[in-house]
């Protein structure tokens, strides 16, 4: 399921979430941006490839979709292979 | 529990007895050994060792990886029954060629009913075959972990109770599951699979995959707790590691909020 609904409504109050990526987990003011911005501005300290997929719970998120306060925002990691 | 109460064998089967499954095994039949006297431990592995492989792997003697690894174990805990099998695991589509020197096994004849699989093999391709046999299971768990760029590592925890799953497949989070990047080498030929790069690895994290999953045993198998902690990631240069829940009641109650 694709989470898009209710998600691009303008004037959204900003807030806190919560965004992840592979080991880091860190709560933000990224409540009312899109994904794509949220992707943004985590994607060089963490290292967020540009094809890994956001989810929250099991949905997956649209780039445009805006993040809501209080969301578990997760920006799958591609799991460990070698061994 | 008392001492009158039975506890029940188990049956733990290793897929791959490599730079991980090497340091499993030793502390997974020390479990068997002391906790569940009596039970089984399944090493299976068609390649060999070889002299480049002990810098990160534990290995005695030269020779097939499940052979070898279950006579050294043998020797050591007498109340483990640990069988080799030098096979490398296939799926139910597989048409190639099983001969002498390649010899498959189909995972749906590996796994049965109540096994806990440790599929520490190194491509996507072998555990997308492993996990799908299971989940054509009522009861199993599959425990799975690799690790990548020297430092960083994760583990994941598949679990069916009752014919229902408690942790999602991990094809729902990882597409790397559903279109392996890599290829299962027990469907290539020696040729092919001599070429394939093991990448650059460290003990270190061979080893701290493996301490993840003993860890995930000791809570989900022998305590029998949640496995709420079903994806773990590490990196072991910067110290972190960050559980993720992936069980299906803790994801519809948060999708639920959502709603």
């Amino acid at each position: 399921m694709e989470a898009t609904s209710n998600n691009a409504q303008p004037g959204r109050a900003a807030g806190m979430a919560n965004i992840r990526y592979g080991v880091y987990n860190q709560p933000s003011n990224i409540a009312g941006k899109t994904v794509s911005e949220a992707r943004e501005q985590f994607s060089k300290i963490w290292g967020i490839p540009s094809d890994a997929v956001a989810y929250c719970g099991k949905d997956r998120m649209d780039e445009n979709a805006t993040i809501q306060p209080g969301q578990n925002i997760e920006f799958h990691r591609r799991a460990g292979e070698k061994g | 529990m008392t001492e009158e109460e039975q506890i029940e064998p188990k049956r733990f089967i290793v897929v791959g007895a490599g730079g991980i499954g090497t340091w499993l095994c030793a502390g997974l039949v020390r479990l068997l050994e002391w906790k569940y006297p009596g039970s089984g431990l399944i090493i299976v592995d068609g390649d060999n060792y070889e002299e480049k492989n002990k810098e990160r792997q534990d290995f005695t003697k030269l020779g097939n990886k499940a052979v070898v690894k279950a006579q050294e174990l043998t020797t050591q805990f007498p109340n483990t029954t640990i069988i080799p099998v030098p096979k490398w695991v296939v799926g139910e589509d597989f048409g190639g060629v099983t001969d002498e020197d390649s010899p498959k096994i189909k995972a749906s004849e590996l796994i049965r009913e109540n096994d806990v699989v440790f599929a520490v093999v190194d491509n996507f391709a072998a555990r997308s075959i492993l996990f799908n046999a299971a989940r054509n299971l009522d009861n199993v768990d599959v425990f799975t972990g690799g690790n990548d760029d020297e430092l960083f590592g994760s583990i994941y925890h598949y679990q069916k109770r009752d014919g229902v799953e408690i942790t999602c497949h991990p094809e729902e989070f990882h597409p790397e599951y559903v279109n392996p990047p890599d290829k299962n080498p027990g469907e290539l030929s020696c040729q092919e699979r001599s070429e394939i790069e093991g990448g650059t690895q460290l003990l270190a994290t061979n080893m701290a995959v493996a301490s993840f999953i003993l860890g995930r045993v000791h809570k989900t198998i022998v305590n029998t707790q949640s496995p709420e902690e079903t994806e773990i990631f590490f990196d072991l240069g910067l110290g972190k590691s960050e559980p993720y829940n992936r069980t299906h009641s803790h994801l519809n109650q948060e999708n639920e909020i959502l709603v």
